[in-house]
């Protein structure tokens, strides 16, 4: 349990980019209205990011990372549990992963 | 029909409510906190995986925890951390949290007309506690008729506990975990993508921004990899909702 105290400066430095991420678009909204286009574009920015952090992970994966994927995917349609379909997802890439090494 | 039935909607509802707090309540905080449960227990799990690599790249445990909870984003820190393994500075720091955490500008903007009914304070500690998953298990809910400002902060406090305790458990059990890969624990967040994203797919409108967000994504993961790849997929996916003609409701 020890804390460098030339860590601190970055440490507050990293803090306050996280936090004018966080409190950045929701301050600039104060000064745009929100016309239905762009309702409809906020709507859609979440599975956009998912795609973009799905993307990438399918691009560099292997068979054990696509079989996760097509397990998590078919968990959520038919047992509609975030946690459990993620999980199921996470096992397989591990089991696979084990048997194909 | 005006021409932005939302703003007649809004007006209605400033003139009914004569609280302000009643758009943020402790019964909606509750309802936030008990609904972000289920999310909970894979916070958590990747709060220990963060702990793991944390103390890896030769933080101390007390460092870990400093960073999990207040840079509070485990692919922002899972990067800062590998960067300063590797004798990254401070500018190079925050560039890595910037990148990564610029998809948390349009989950604040998405979020203004709703926590936007909120005091100055509720909303900007809400926002200090918003995290990815908590973030859409909010925007689900309050599509599903959920208007307590609350729910945020709830979900996010249910977010932010396991995430630190995750960490402190991480660090400490660093030395009995060889691999995180093993476990798979790598692929947790896109797991979680991958579930709540069909979760959301609901109607064929929905096709369209995928679809260009997919495009995207490859092309920007091929020529400049990293933090920019989920940004662009954003904004990207965002664009080509905003550019459609159709109704979008």
């Amino acid at each position: 349990m020890s804390l460098r105290l030339e860590l601190l400066p970055l440490l507050l430095a990293v803090t306050l980019a996280s936090f004018a991420c966080r409190a950045g678009g929701f301050c600039l909204m104060r000064f745009v209205n929100v016309t239905p286009r762009i309702q409809a574009a906020l709507k859609a920015a979440p599975l956009a990011v998912m795609v973009g952090i799905i993307v990438p992970a399918a691009v560099r994966g292997g068979l054990a990372e696509w079989l996760g994927l097509a397990v998590a995917a078919i968990v959520m349609r038919l047992a509609r549990r975030d946690l459990v379909a993620a999980l199921s997802g996470v096992a397989t890439v591990a089991l696979s992963r084990l048997m194909l090494a | 029909m005006p021409r932005y039935p939302w703003r007649e909607h809004n007006k209605t509802c400033r003139r009914v409510t004569a609280d302000p707090d009643v758009n943020f309540s402790a019964p909606g905080l509750r309802r936030g906190y008990i609904a972000a449960q289920p999310l909970a227990l894979g916070v958590f799990i990747y709060g220990v995986t963060f702990g793991l690599l944390a103390v890896n790249a030769g933080l101390s445990i007390l460092e870990a925890m400093l960073m999990s909870a207040t840079v509070y984003s485990g692919s922002a820190q899972t990067a800062t951390v590998s960067g300063l393994a590797a004798g990254a500075g401070i500018g190079a720091s925050v560039a890595t949290i910037l990148m990564l955490n610029a998809r948390y500008l349009l989950y604040g903007a998405a979020l203004r007309p709703w926590l936007g009914q909120a005091s100055a304070a509720q909303a900007y500690s809400s926002l200090y506690l918003l995290g990815d998953s908590n973030w859409v298990l909010a925007m689900k809910a309050h599509a599903n008729g959920e208007a307590d400002a609350g729910f945020i902060f709830g979900s996010g406090i249910a977010m932010f506990i396991p995430w630190v305790g995750g960490t402190l458990l991480g660090s400490l059990a660093n030395e009995w975990v060889a691999d995180p890969k093993v476990l798979g624990l790598d692929f947790l967040l896109v797991a979680f993508c991958t579930a709540m994203g069909m979760g959301l797919v609901k109607s064929r409108h929905d096709f369209q921004p995928v679809g260009v967000a997919v495009v995207i994504a490859l092309i920007v993961d091929r020529f400049a990899p990293g933090g920019w790849t989920i940004v662009a997929a954003g904004l990207a996916g965002a664009l080509s909702a905003f550019a459609r003609k159709e109704d979008p409701t």
